[in-house]
């Protein structure tokens, strides 16, 4: 019995040695860090033990607007991803010769690096020789300063973010359409079935797991927002701060202001935040499996 | 409703999985489209319910010519291998949805819903969803949604292939009983020859995308129309053999199976079901290569001039390897086949 246990624990070693060194490690130094008052990071010092780095950080308004526009970014994004990832999932599935021509071409942003797509869509956004301001002149309306104009940063953000992360949930979809078997769908045609019923009663249903998945997938990779800021705005939060997100704030308290004390403590309320997230859905998808 | 099918062809490229088919089927008859895999039988049946489209041909329902006409709009109810039920909806509703979709008023479709449940007697699993339900439970389920909307013509697909040896059998007496009840034409497809024997009205033998034969089971069985569908139903296999006819005796080897026939003088290939052996004194004796119990019957394999063949006998006999008994072959049992495999006649 002990022998066998031990050969065991080899065999987890490796990766208990990753998750320990790489996941466990910095998330108690997160924590320890986050209640040592004027850390110093590269001497190692500190004052003393103290929750003020949290109260700093929730009262800085700096914070408020990147917990805000984070909350905001993932409320929009993630329903607005999945709906549309859907629509087109089933769209694709629905074709019968093309459909690897356009699994691979919506595949296509998810293995592109995000810098480059970035180096794009900031083009795309230009408001002077930008593809989105063409079109909508195409159709009379004003251009919109979409990189510059504080109030225009996070809408554009966000329009970025759903159509970079579709390309993960139409993927995800599509596999799980293809386990609705063919004959559902033939018996629902018999039965004289319109589309619309046929979508909702049997599609998603049939999808929901993979739906609850996204859903969860993309809310807690929502609330770690930051290579989208960064490479949409060249480094920046958008004009202004303006799409400030957490974990940008984290990074800019960290690498900017050099307050260790402050990035830990948000980066541990940030953690709670999804830790609390996670168990809500956990428990609503318990409730909605029986 | 009768159904007719005229010229029916379903091409994949070159290859005809349905060839030049005709086939009347009468008002409130069940019909059983009989073949080995891949003879078309399947492909036929979803042409008829029009999720297949004809290459060729047409398909007439009563007066009515319904080849071009969408599934929804054929009045059919249909019954898939696997079931297809909604998984993600009770059983009540599953049967109610295509009344819902008809626009039905809800508490009418509720209570039509029961009726049909009542028919299948599944009406006390109204509440419960299709995984929890046993395959011939499902089964009765998919049958109650094909019945629902009051449809004039019922198909099936293979229903009874996904469930064990016990329940097929209750459950065809079952189709049976309800569409005798109904009283609606139904066709269903099958590889087994026992079931579209024991259940059907008729029965269209298929193979390789061309109905052999089309008949009574019981004709079928006793006058097939060529070797194919000689073999294709009874078990055990008939017995193929070479014989030679000369001035009018049937001979295998140096076994004198028949005098007097009027057959022109040749080689021929002769069927002969196992059960058509029966003892009689004083004829040609053959030797027991094997013997296997199968129930009621025992299976004797026997030795006619160096071929083996099976004759069946009652199992109250004590007959063992290595015996010698004495068989004469019944009176119209010898079918023999031409160089074409057509029936040239019993014997």
């Amino acid at each position: 019995m002990e022998k066998k246990s031990m050969k065991g624990w080899l065999y987890l070693l490796p990766a208990l040695i990753i998750i320990t060194v790489f996941t466990l490690y910095p998330l108690i130094r997160a924590f320890s860090m986050s209640i040592m008052l004027d850390y110093d990071m590269i001497h190692n010092t500190f004052t003393g033990y103290g929750l003020e780095n949290y109260q700093k950080v929730l009262s800085d308004k700096s914070f408020h607007k990147a917990l805000g526009n984070t909350t905001i970014y993932a409320v929009v994004v993630v329903p607005c991803s999945i709906i549309l990832s859907l629509l087109i999932a089933a769209m694709i599935n629905g074709t019968k010769k093309t459909k690897g021509l356009f699994q691979t071409i919506y595949f296509l942003p998810y293995v592109t690096s995000v810098i480059a797509i970035g180096i794009v869509w900031s083009w795309i956004y230009n408001s002077r020789y930008g593809l989105l301001n063409s079109i909508i002149s195409f159709f009379g309306f004003d251009p919109i300063e979409w990189l510059n104009k504080p109030k225009y940063a996070l809408p554009a953000l966000i329009i970025f973010a759903v159509w970079k992360s579709m390309a993960f949930n139409i993927m995800v979809f599509l596999a799980g359409l293809q386990t609705i078997p063919k004959e559902i769908y033939d018996a629902a045609k018999v039965d004289s079935t319109p589309r619309w019923r046929v979508f909702l009663r049997i599609t998603v249903p049939g999808i929901a797991p993979m739906i609850v998945y996204s859903y969860i997938m993309g809310i807690i990779s929502a609330f770690k927002v930051y290579n989208e800021v960064y490479s949409l705005y060249g480094g920046k939060a958008g004009p202004a701060d303006s799409a400030i997100t957490v974990v940008y704030y984290i990074w800019k308290k960290f690498y900017q202001s050099f307050k260790y004390g402050e990035a830990a403590a948000a980066a541990v309320i940030l953690f709670f935040i999804i830790l609390a997230f996670t168990m809500v859905q956990k428990l609503v998808r318990k409730f909605l499996s029986r | 409703m009768d159904i007719r099918i005229e010229n029916l062809t379903k091409a994949y490229g070159d290859f005809k999985a349905v060839d030049n088919m005709n086939l009347t089927v009468g008002d409130g008859q069940l019909v059983g489209l009989l073949g080995p895999s891949g003879c078309g039988k399947s492909t036929t049946l979803f042409m008829l319910a029009g999720l297949t489209e004809a290459t060729t041909g047409r398909i007439f329902f009563g007066d009515k010519e319904v080849t071009k006409v969408a599934p929804e709009d054929r009045g059919i109810g249909l019954v898939f291998q696997n079931y297809a039920l909604y998984p993600h909806m009770t059983v009540e509703d599953n049967i109610m949805f295509p009344l819902i979709n008809r626009k039905v008023r809800k508490d009418a479709a509720r209570q039509q819903a029961y009726e049909m449940a009542k028919l299948v007697q599944i009406e006390n699993l109204l509440k419960r969803k299709p995984s929890e339900l046993s395959g011939g439970q499902q089964q009765r389920v998919a049958i109650a949604r094909a019945l629902v909307k009051k449809p004039e013509v019922l198909l099936l697909d293979e229903p009874l292939s996904n469930l064990d040896a016990k329940l097929r059998v209750e459950t065809r007496e079952e189709i049976r009983r309800i569409q005798q009840e109904v009283g609606i034409t139904t066709i269903f497809v099958t590889h087994d020859q026992e079931e579209a024997m024991s259940i059907s009205d008729q029965i269209a033998v298929m193979k390789s995308g061309v109905v052999q034969q089309f008949d009574v089971p019981q004709s079928m069985y006793l006058n097939p129309c060529n070797r194919f569908v000689a073999t294709f139903l009874g078990t055990p296999e008939i017995n193929i053999i070479d014989v030679e006819v000369l001035g009018g005796t049937i001979k295998c080897g140096d076994v004198v199976l028949r005098t007097g026939v009027d057959v022109k003088n040749g080689t021929y290939k002769a069927g002969i079901r196992p059960e058509s052996f029966t003892h009689r004194e004083n004829d040609h004796k053959y030797s027991v290569n094997s013997v296997r119990m199968i129930g009621r019957d025992l299976l004797l394999h026997l030795d006619m001039a160096g071929r083996d063949v099976r004759a069946i006998t009652h199992s109250g006999q004590s007959i063992t390897t290595g015996d010698t008994v004495e068989f004469s072959v019944r009176e119209s049992s010898i079918i023999l086949f031409g160089s074409d495999d057509k029936v040239i006649g019993k014997f």
